[in-house]
């Protein structure tokens, strides 16, 4: 413990939201034709993936299909929208107000407490273990303007806080962690996770490496048959983040369901990228991190602190986008003329 | 838009109707694609380049011609470090290149400071088969690109709504936002990144792919398509780089105009024939992709080149 105060904290890079404007229009339709003044929160998907370029991340992207459709009353996530190796889907909830004075009077605080508390329970019932993208569930409020075609919204990203938090023994590109033969026996398995399409779309994983080099991919939920072997564990996840000295995101609240189900003080992790569709271990991270949680924090009744409230250019304040241009009748009627 | 193009656009539609689409391959004649082999050659795309897949888009603008799921192509969030504008004034301000002024006053571009005499339209549509290197590490011009513009009015400033009360905790955990810019490696500048979602759809008319551009801005705002444009050659853009309605998606995208599409690609299906390489169908797309980006040149989308273009026939 000497040492704990030279060592540095794990810092994780926010996701970041990105929304197409499909969304905003299904949205509006949706809200004109079959809502009417109904606000009670509406389930969404949102979609993301590995990095994929060394010098941008990956964002949480929100498309029309990210909401249900107004004629059919099941969702349109259709086998065509859903499992595709670059939309991995993750559950989010959209509280759409009808005033711009609901908007900004919702209590954020307690929204994004619900919502944690829900990875909390996912955590603790063992429903993360089956779907891990319940540990990336997301938040998003809004408000839209149909008057003048104009969307306030704010996204949040929920995370569990280690207390204390976790950190950081040693990161390093995958490539230098592991040896040749290592790096490539895992690349070929992460190929092959990524190409199958039972697989590729589930962002939570574990790596063994056995003695000889070879690396296997599992799920979470076996990790207790891991447990006999002396092979290497790897947490795994899709990391939508490209800097070199920070993981993403979703390995916060990984972390915190590591640290709850499977009490590890220090836990190995691999921050999964990509160049140009394939595993990239240049750009991939391999870390070991220390979790000392004070006690009484794994307690199920009491949901740890979380943060996530996303930021808008550094500051805390919500985004706002006007798309007069294409959706108000009369301007398109102009522009045609 | 003018009338001309309108009156295109309407007898185009009309023409999309009434005629079934090409089912007879006409890929090393014209240079065109069948249906078929649009959807082959793009499942050759989104195995060899993974960052591309098929999507089925808007249900209400499906294509009956087309496989449900497989609608059209995408990839998203592809960086643009930089503006293709700026990087050729550079190129030009460092005696690369030369204005030549004709007398319809068009403004092209002659490379390597040698203005050539009769430079036919063919010729300027014909990409480089050589990689295009864009010079790196010079200063990159930052334009303001936030999506509102002449729209300012209808945008409150949220600098008001800016939460003072402090619901948002501060997190020693928590890296702080330099994440919202990109860093380039052998540079000190710290670049601000625009991305692009790219997508190419089948233009039934012209029976050739057509390439879409939606831009984003730093923050991943969406840009006006006319900011778009600084991303386009400027040889291409408001000529061969129009801003229509996607076929699949809602809203006004840029797009290269397929107009001279077959009758480039018939031309580099010529020149790899003469040298005794035999192109395939299925690599349809990677030679178009090749082609495209000498519209759009700073985009950094993945066409991988690095295999056989066909079957040599020595």
């Amino acid at each position: 413990m000497a040492d704990q105060g030279n060592r540095s904290l794990l810092q994780f890079a926010p996701f970041q939201s990105a929304v197409d404007e499909g969304f905003w229009h299904r949205l509006s339709s949706l809200k004109l034709n079959k809502l009417g003044i109904d606000d009670s929160p509406i389930p969404i998907t949102g979609f993301y993936a590995p990095c994929s370029h060394s010098q941008v991340s990956n964002h949480l992207t929100l498309l029309a299909e990210s909401l249900p459709d107004e004629l059919s009353e099941q969702s349109t996530l259709t086998v065509a929208s859903l499992g595709n190796r670059n939309r991995c889907s993750v559950p989010g909830i959209l509280y759409n107000t009808n005033t711009v004075e609901n908007f900004y009077s919702l209590d954020k605080m307690s929204l994004l407490k619900e919502e944690a508390k829900k990875i909390w329970e996912d955590i603790h019932t063992g429903k993360a273990m089956e779907d891990s993208s319940v540990l990336s569930r997301f938040l998003l409020i809004s408000f839209a303007d149909l008057k003048k075609w104009t969307f306030h919204y704010w996204f949040a990203f929920p995370a569990l806080l280690l207390d204390p938090p976790a950190t950081l023994v040693d990161l390093r590109p995958a490539l230098q962690y592991f040896s040749t033969e290592e790096a490539e026996s895992v690349s070929e398995a992460c190929n092959a996770w990524r190409n199958s399409s039972s697989t590729a779309d589930i962002p939570f994983f574990l790596i063994s490496v056995d003695a000889n080099s070879n690396a296997t991919i599992k799920n979470l939920k076996d990790w207790e048959t891991c447990q006999g072997d002396s092979n290497k564990l790897f947490f795994g996840f899709y990391d939508p983040c490209h800097l070199p000295n920070n993981p993403g995101w979703p390995l916060r609240n990984f972390l915190a369901l590591i640290c709850s189900r499977w009490n590890l003080n220090s836990v190995r992790f691999l921050c999964y990228r990509e160049n140009r569709g394939f595993a990239d271990l240049g750009s991939s991270l391999v870390g070991e991190t220390l979790i000392a949680v004070s006690q009484g924090w794994n307690d199920r009744q009491c949901v740890p602190n979380a943060v996530g409230w996303e930021l808008n250019k550094g500051r805390k304040m919500p985004r706002c986008i006007s798309l007069a241009r294409s959706m108000d009748p009369t301007r398109l009627a102009i522009s045609a003329a | 838009m003018v009338l001309s193009q309108k009156l295109h656009e309407a007898f185009k539609g009309t023409v999309e109707r009434i005629t079934g689409p090409r089912t007879v391959s006409a890929f090393k004649e014209k240079g065109v694609l069948s249906v078929s082999e649009f959807i082959t050659a793009g499942d050759n795309l989104v195995s060899k380049c993974p960052t591309w897949s098929w999507e089925s888009g808007e249900p209400s603008k499906r294509k009956p011609y087309l496989p449900t799921e497989k609608q059209y192509l995408i990839t998203r969030n592809v960086p643009c470090l930089r503006r293709a504008a700026s990087v050729e004034e550079e190129y030009e301000a460092a005696g690369g290149e030369v204005l030549l002024d004709d007398e319809d006053n068009d403004g092209w571009l002659a490379t390597h400071g040698k203005p050539k005499e009769g430079k036919s339209e063919e010729d300027e549509n014909l990409p480089s088969m050589e990689n295009l290197e864009i010079s790196k590490n010079k200063a990159v011009k930052l334009t303001p690109s936030y999506f509102g513009g002449d729209d300012d009015e209808d945008i409150p400033d949220m600098a008001d709504y800016e939460d003072h009360d402090n619901v948002i905790e501060s997190d020693p955990a928590t890296l702080q936002p330099t994440y919202l810019v990109a860093h380039e490696p052998d540079d000190d500048n710290i670049l601000r990144t625009r991305t692009y979602d790219v997508s190419i759809t089948y233009d039934k008319y012209y029976q050739t792919p057509r390439v879409w551009l939606t831009g984003y801005d730093e923050s991943r705002m969406l840009l006006q398509p006319e900011l778009v444009l600084e991303d386009v050659s400027q040889d291409h853009a408001h000529k061969t780089v129009t801003i229509e309605d996607h076929p699949h998606l809602p809203g006004k995208h840029a797009s290269v105009h397929p107009c001279r599409h077959g009758a480039v690609m018939k031309k580099i299906i010529d020149v790899l024939m003469s040298r005794g390489v035999e192109p395939e169908v299925d690599k349809y797309l990677f030679l178009f992709l090749k082609f495209v980006a000498s519209v759009i040149p700073t985009i950094e989308y993945d066409y991988t080149m690095d295999f056989d273009l066909g079957s040599s026939s020595n």
